[in-house]
């Protein structure tokens, strides 16, 4: 016992590194549906010539496509499709409950609605903001927290009680999908060709300032995910043990309910209403790389990136000309597997 | 006396109804205390507020000579240890992993992992004899193993104080013996005092070196079960008429239940 013991014990070492592993493979794949997803479109482009273009070189014409056009789109989605992933993971992880996720807790609903009031209440009569676009996504995370407050308060003293959580996520969803539409039918018709976007989640029309504003807080949210992520393991004990070892897993909920409303605000407020990345990208990532949380939240990241690019890739290259929100294809994919999630537990512990 | 814990004036309350009404207890260092009493007598409750999880209504609760009530989260979880009564982890946890997990509140962001913590896991692992278990998973356990594990848990924790919510309550004889025999085995070899919440009034006389009887949300008595255990005693905490006797094989006070002397469902008469 006076040996110094390793960090980690061979087993989980080896369990860490497949992880890892796992983490590189998608990586692998992201990049290559990244460098698809900018290749599709009204004209195919070469995937060597986006490498080339995207590293300085290549024809004047194709750089304005690929850079301009193109490249943001797929950012965009590569960056709202992993913040709204690794919200997934939190809220899952915090929840002990695979059904958690953005979407089904209300967050999706709330940041939406928080945008389309914006919208109405900040566009003028040319269809423009009268304000910076900058409050775009403040818009949406206030409209997030107010939807999950809203969770939480009504869940009350069972809010650790996962079918509690998802009956008022749900409802609150759906209270904030009514007033978004009640919003849109009564407000005059300009808003509602804007706001019909971001309920249905897509990523056409991204310029590189809203690239740059959903990077810039990615970047700050993801300091604070990686900050709790290594508060998250004793998360996965119930509560009275979790507290017994020193982590007060209520205190700890709300802080990961606020990381995961703002990342979910973030995406939200620039892709749209993007439904079930946020549940169906964190149970994949479990299922490919196990139980350690890094390599969980990365992968987690980057299926949800994946996932958004591939959307919008199939929704291009289905509809075109006509643009289809990528969100109507997350919607067909995931709720088979929402409902494959629900009878699967509910068929082995009620 | 020494004592590991002292609890003065505690009144806890959930919502209208009073759990706990001014309750005082000295938890002596390095014994075990058991508390017993019947059903919704307050014990679970008292030893989750010793374990700061109940917000006391009035009163406090000194760890030392320090009140609990200022230590931060982590501070406390180095100090106290706690079983809760029905622990639950998720099924593809490693053994190992969960044992670790005993480690959290000794680790900060400078410093996540140190020798230190490798040595304390190996240690409670040996010491409760789940080294061998330590890459399965918690599914694949049976319920004595798994409770042999969580325990290791809370060892690794290197706590002075163990605090155990009927850590026995879904085990079979065999394991129940097994289990108790092991914290017995902590607290002897180890020094750590121990304050345990039983049900089996038996068990109870058998393993403690102090017995504290409570009845509805107040301490009746409290002393060695040799000389606390009489029948006249148990009659007025459980209710029941009885005999003690010497256990024959541990010499310990032994309760050979009568009958529940005030019966809650008398069989209705018939004319």
């Amino acid at each position: 016992m006076s040996v110094l013991s390793p960090r980690l014990s061979p087993a989980l070492l080896r369990l860490n590194r497949r992880a890892w592993i796992a983490v590189g493979v998608i990586a692998a794949v992201a990049l290559v549906v990244a460098i698809g997803g900018i290749g599709f479109g009204s004209t195919w482009i070469d995937p060597r010539r986006v490498v080339e273009i995207l590293s300085g070189g290549g024809a004047r014409g194709e750089r304005v496509v690929v850079l301009q056009l193109r490249a943001p789109r797929v950012v965009i989605a590569a960056l709202a499709g992993g913040a709204m992933a690794v919200a997934g993971y939190l809220l899952q992880k915090v929840t002990r409950n695979e059904l958690a996720s953005p979407g089904v807790l209300g967050v999706i609903g709330g940041a939406g609605l928080g945008v389309v009031i914006f919208l109405a209440l900040l566009s003028d009569e040319s269809n423009s903001l009268v304000t910076s676009i900058v409050w775009q996504p403040v818009a949406a995370m206030i409209g997030a927290c107010v939807a999950i407050s809203a969770v939480f308060l009504l869940s009350g003293q069972q809010a650790s009680s996962a079918v509690r959580l998802l009956l008022f996520g749900i409802a609150v969803g759906a209270v904030c999908k009514a007033a978004t539409l009640i919003l849109m039918i009564v407000g005059p018709i300009y808003r509602t060709t804007q706001a019909s976007r971001w309920l249905a989640g897509a990523v056409n029309e991204i310029n590189w300032g809203e690239v740059q504003v959903v990077a810039i807080g990615l970047a700050i949210a993801m300091v604070g995910v990686f900050a709790v992520a290594r508060r998250l393991p004793p998360a996965d004990l119930d509560e009275v043990s979790a507290r017994g070892i020193g982590l007060n897993l209520p205190v700890f909920r709300i802080l990961v309910f606020a990381l995961a409303s703002a990342l979910t605000a973030l995406a939200v407020a620039f892709a749209g209403g993007v439904g079930f990345i946020g549940l169906m990208a964190p149970h994949l990532a479990r299922l490919i790389v196990g139980r350690p949380v890094l390599p969980g939240i990365v992968a987690s990241f980057l299926l949800g990136a994946i996932m958004l690019i591939g959307a919008d890739l199939i929704v291009r290259v289905l509809f075109a000309p006509t643009e289809v929100p990528a969100g109507t294809v997350t919607a067909v994919i995931g709720t088979p597997y929402f409902l494959y999630l629900v009878l699967r537990r509910g068929s082995t512990n009620g | 006396m020494d004592k590991a814990i002292s609890v003065r004036a505690l009144t806890v309350a959930y919502g209208a109804t009073t759990a706990l009404d001014s309750v005082d207890l000295g938890i002596p260092k390095g014994k075990i205390t058991v508390l017993a009493g019947p059903n919704g007598c307050g014990k679970s409750t008292l030893l989750r507020a010793i374990r700061r999880l109940h917000q006391p209504k009035s009163g406090d609760i000194h760890l030392g000579d320090v009140p609990i009530s200022g230590l931060k989260e982590k501070e406390l979880a180095r100090h106290i240890g706690l079983l809760a009564q029905n622990p639950s982890a998720p099924d593809d946890m490693s053994v190992e992993e969960l044992v670790r997990l005993g480690r959290y509140p000794h680790q900060t962001m400078l410093q996540p992992w140190s020798a230190a913590d490798g040595e304390a896991i190996q240690a409670a692992m040996f010491g409760t004899g789940v080294s061998h278990l330590a890459d399965r998973r918690l599914g694949s356990l049976s319920g004595g193993q798994l409770q042999r594990v969580w325990i290791a848990m809370v060892l690794a924790q290197e706590t002075d104080v163990i605090c155990l919510d009927e850590p026995v309550n879904h085990l079979d004889m065999a394991h129940q013996i097994d289990c108790l025999d092991l914290v017995t085995r902590l607290n002897r070899e180890h020094g750590r005092t121990v304050v345990l919440v039983l049900h089996d009034l038996n068990l109870a006389a058998r393993y403690a070196d102090r017995l504290v009887f409570m009845k509805g949300g107040g301490l009746v008595a409290e002393g060695e079960p040799d000389t606390l255990m009489s029948e006249a005693l148990i009659e007025d905490v459980f209710g029941i008429s009885c005999r003690v006797i010497v256990d024959p094989v541990h010499q310990r006070p032994l309760c050979i239940p009568i009958r529940n002397s005030t019966p809650r469902f008398r069989p209705e008469q018939t004319a």
